[in-house]
């Protein structure tokens, strides 16, 4: 099982708790896993079925998008991280 | 609401004073207390918006950046709870810009307005749950026991 560490505004979701265990070889599996387990989270992740733009999943500290997106491979013991991009300005 | 102590609010209008003409951004670390954010700790990062010229009104936080500051809250027992930026020459309200490039509601979204590089109040703000747009939350000075707009 991979662990997922959950944003601080999206703990509502999660039963306030800030991980969450998934099952799945994939970080498409692993997210499935988790929105299937707390499926409110889902909207606040995806539009349709892709990750919101502003979404970004750390694996062990590595962007995936720069590794194989969704179908990068994942182990037991592995974390996942949801980070958001955030800008604005005046 | 968001609580800070004034040393935590005087190290984010330091950093914009310090980025000034440029917008200066960071992170706010620390809990939710009672539905509160309570600020432990700040974390000032690079404006790392890509066209140099549209500083003075653009801010960009590297999300690799936000990873190792979520990295340090964890190990510290600390969450990242909120954005600061400031606004050169402008009022502390967060800008349709601010609103296009939200992300979830629950963030505090403090700004801290500088004029001729020096800071000089802060406001915050909530993304609505709907995302609709921002609305202003009550700024508390941790252990002052008066609620304040903090740095008037």
């Amino acid at each position: 099982m991979a662990t997922i560490r959950i944003p601080t505004p999206l703990r509502p979701y999660t039963g306030n708790n800030a991980q969450v265990s998934v099952q799945g070889n994939t970080i498409g599996a692993a997210l499935s896993h988790l929105t299937e387990q707390h499926p409110e989270l889902r909207p606040h992740l995806f539009e349709g079925d892709k990750l919101r733009s502003f979404v970004n999943i750390y694996l062990n500290q590595e962007d995936v998008r720069y590794l194989e997106g969704a179908e990068t491979e994942i182990g037991e013991g592995d974390t996942l991280m949801i980070i958001p991009s955030i800008a604005g300005g005046n | 609401m968001l609580k800070l102590t004034e040393p935590l609010h005087n190290q984010i209008k330091a950093h914009g004073a310090a980025s000034y003409p440029f917008e200066g951004c960071g992170l706010l670390l620390g809990r939710v207390e009672n539905g509160d954010n309570v600020v432990a700790a700040v974390r000032p990062l690079p404006n790392t918006w890509p066209v140099e010229a549209e500083k003075p009104v653009r801010f960009l936080i590297d999300p690799k950046a936000w990873q190792q500051v979520e990295m340090e809250a964890m190990m510290n027992e600390l969450d990242v709870i909120g954005i600061f930026h400031s606004h050169p020459d402008d009022v502390p309200v967060a800008s349709p810009r601010d609103l296009a490039w939200a992300s979830w509601s629950g963030y505090s979204y403090l700004i801290t307005q500088v004029l001729a590089g020096k800071p000089t109040f802060s406001r915050s703000w909530q993304l609505k749950e709907d995302r609709s747009g921002f609305e202003e939350e009550v700024i508390e000075e941790i252990g002052g026991g008066d609620t304040a707009r903090l740095g008037d």
